[in-house]
């Protein structure tokens, strides 16, 4: 771990005087780490820089872009975390042209954490250890191969713990809308605990996560009451891989389906009547 | 005295410009189908977003049918895309959260298709009739 | 240059203490990060955590005190409102006795704050009417 973490700094070191800030993770009080932009002023602070936790970086950016369009950063970010950038990115919320992006390789404890298929990055011009590859999901597995009742039942229970932090919502790199329609009274009840079956707040939710989701599963390490949602959203990642042959994050140019008109190939995909 | 037997109560959400029309010209030829569809217009079947038909589904329809128009006939030239996209994912996602994914159905009736309305309606009422009741599937 | 970093810092809401980080964007506050890895709280935070960046620069917090005078709330100085509080306990003391005053402290006070609400309460003015703002 230490090969990596100084491996790290190095490269951190070499993009440090070219950018206006370098955005990684800093050791705090009592050992927490937190997201932390490195400047070249101060390059001593880089011995608190750290690997682990994973800490939710594309969002950060976006409140450092937003108050400083013409500045040049660089990020150091994981395959996950790169994948929210630039799916971001696709959707205008960070403009690539002034980001350099450090590239940290996930190892084989911190892929199987995450249930990681992808902890690698594919974009960053920087590569900083060796990347491995994905492992096998058997939370996914087990709970797509329940019976329908057995389903309704688990997703049941989970979903009566849920006290509406909106964590999962407030910590995701896609949430961006101005206007989130969990907060409208339509949908979303106020002042309504337990939930009502079925979970108006996670269904819908999972539905504005099609084809945004890059799985990077902060909304589960946040989650209060350890509710396992990204199941939902990696269940509906593979159906929109196979109707329109689409991954968030993966390919820079490909615009994500939402703005695109139904091809003739798609519309066969989708098992809707012709 | 037995218990009233199980009527279905299914939510219709059907697009001005064909499927409303295609059921005004059923109901002009006195085609017969049943009375458990409530039939909400709206101006393009892509209005339909997932929230409304999961509000239908929480308010205890026990089923729900979004009717466009066919592909490339659309009103609003790609409206009906935009259902195409969104409703198979949302079908799915029903099954993975343990509700059968036949409550939802989604189909294209023109205008002329009177015929064809009768049938869907007539289909879907019977599949729907054969499941269990939604309020039993939520308790 | 840009400065961004995370404050570590305990939420102010209930008594659990989770701690979250304050995101300061050039010396300004901008929003709430939960802290993983720590013990209490383990990354997660409830909703009120959460939006507990938001009374900070919110428009409506007071930033001075406030006294009535002819029926409408003016701003006024820490002399003079302290001033004014002192002086009516007194009168309520001697009108009334140290009994028909009462003091209500908070779990979101520090534990030496409210340590210093009750020795008030007992040692000045001279009652053990002390209760806590959950029995409101």
């Amino acid at each position: 771990m230490s090969d990596r973490l100084n491996a790290l700094r190095q490269a951190v070191l070499q993009v440090l005087p070219e950018v206006d800030g370098v955005l990684a993770l800093k050791r705090g009080p009592a050992g927490i780490a937190a997201p932390y932009l490195f400047t070249k002023e101060k390059p001593e602070e880089l011995e608190q820089l750290v690997l682990w936790p994973k800490e939710p970086v594309p969002d950060t950016a976006k409140i450092i872009l937003k108050a400083h369009p013409d500045a040049k950063l660089a990020f150091v970010c994981r395959g996950c975390e790169e994948r929210g950038i630039v799916e971001m990115f696709k959707h205008a919320q960070v403009n690539l042209d002034r980001l350099t992006l450090i590239g940290l390789q996930c190892v084989q404890e911190e892929a199987e954490f995450c249930r990681c298929a992808k902890p690698y990055t594919v974009h960053a011009q920087t590569i900083v250890g060796q990347p491995i590859k994905g492992v096998s999901d058997p939370l996914t597995e087990k709970i797509a191969a329940m019976s329908q009742a057995e389903k309704l039942e688990f997703w049941k229970k989970e979903f009566e713990h849920c006290i509406k932090c909106y964590g999962c919502r407030n910590i995701c790199p896609q949430c961006f809308c101005n206007i989130c329609a969990l907060e409208d009274e339509i949908w979303v009840q106020t002042g309504r605990l337990p939930m009502p079956n079925p979970s108006m707040y996670h269904l819908v939710r999972a539905m504005h996560m099609t084809a945004k989701c890059v799985a990077c599963r902060e909304c589960e390490e946040t989650c209060p009451a350890d509710i396992p949602m990204a199941v939902h959203f990696r269940l509906i990642a593979r159906d929109v891989q196979e109707m329109f042959n689409y991954e968030p994050g993966a390919v820079l140019d490909q615009k994500p389906p939402q703005l695109l008109v139904l091809e003739e190939g798609d519309y066969t995909r989708t098992g809707l009547p012709h | 005295m037995d218990a009233p037997a199980y009527e279905p109560k299914i939510i219709g959400f059907l697009c001005n410009w064909c499927s409303y029309r295609g059921a005004d010209t059923a109901g002009m030829a006195r085609m017969k189908y049943p009375p458990n569809v409530k039939i909400i217009r709206v101006p393009c079947s892509g209005r339909i977003s997932p929230e409304l038909v999961l509000r239908s589904f929480r308010e205890g329809a026990d089923g729900v049918m979004v009717l466009g128009c066919h592909i490339g006939d659309c009103h609003y030239s790609t409206g009906n895309h935009r259902t195409a996209k969104r409703m198979p994912i949302l079908k799915n996602l029903l099954e993975y959260a343990g509700i059968e994914p036949e409550r939802l159905y989604i189909n294209w009736v023109s205008a002329a298709e009177g015929e064809k309305f009768s049938v869907v309606i007539k289909e879907f009422t019977e599949t729907i009739r054969a499941l269990p009741p939604f309020v039993e599937v939520m308790k | 240059m840009i400065e961004y970093r995370n404050v570590l810092t305990t939420c102010p809401y209930c008594g659990t203490g989770c701690a979250l980080h304050l995101q300061v964007l050039d010396g300004s506050l901008v929003g709430t990060l939960p802290a993983k890895g720590h013990p209490i709280s383990q990354g997660s935070l409830c909703i009120k955590g959460w939006n507990a960046h938001a009374f900070v620069n919110h428009k409506d917090r007071l930033k001075t005190p406030l006294i009535r005078k002819d029926g409408k709330l003016v701003e006024a100085t820490w002399e003079e409102a302290l001033t004014l509080i002192a002086d009516k306990l007194n009168t309520i003391k001697a009108e009334s006795g140290p009994d028909s005053i009462a003091f209500l402290s908070s779990a979101k006070c520090t534990n030496e704050e409210n340590y210093l609400l009750q020795k008030f309460a007992r040692a000045v003015i001279g009652t053990n009417n002390v209760d806590h703002c959950a029995r409101l």
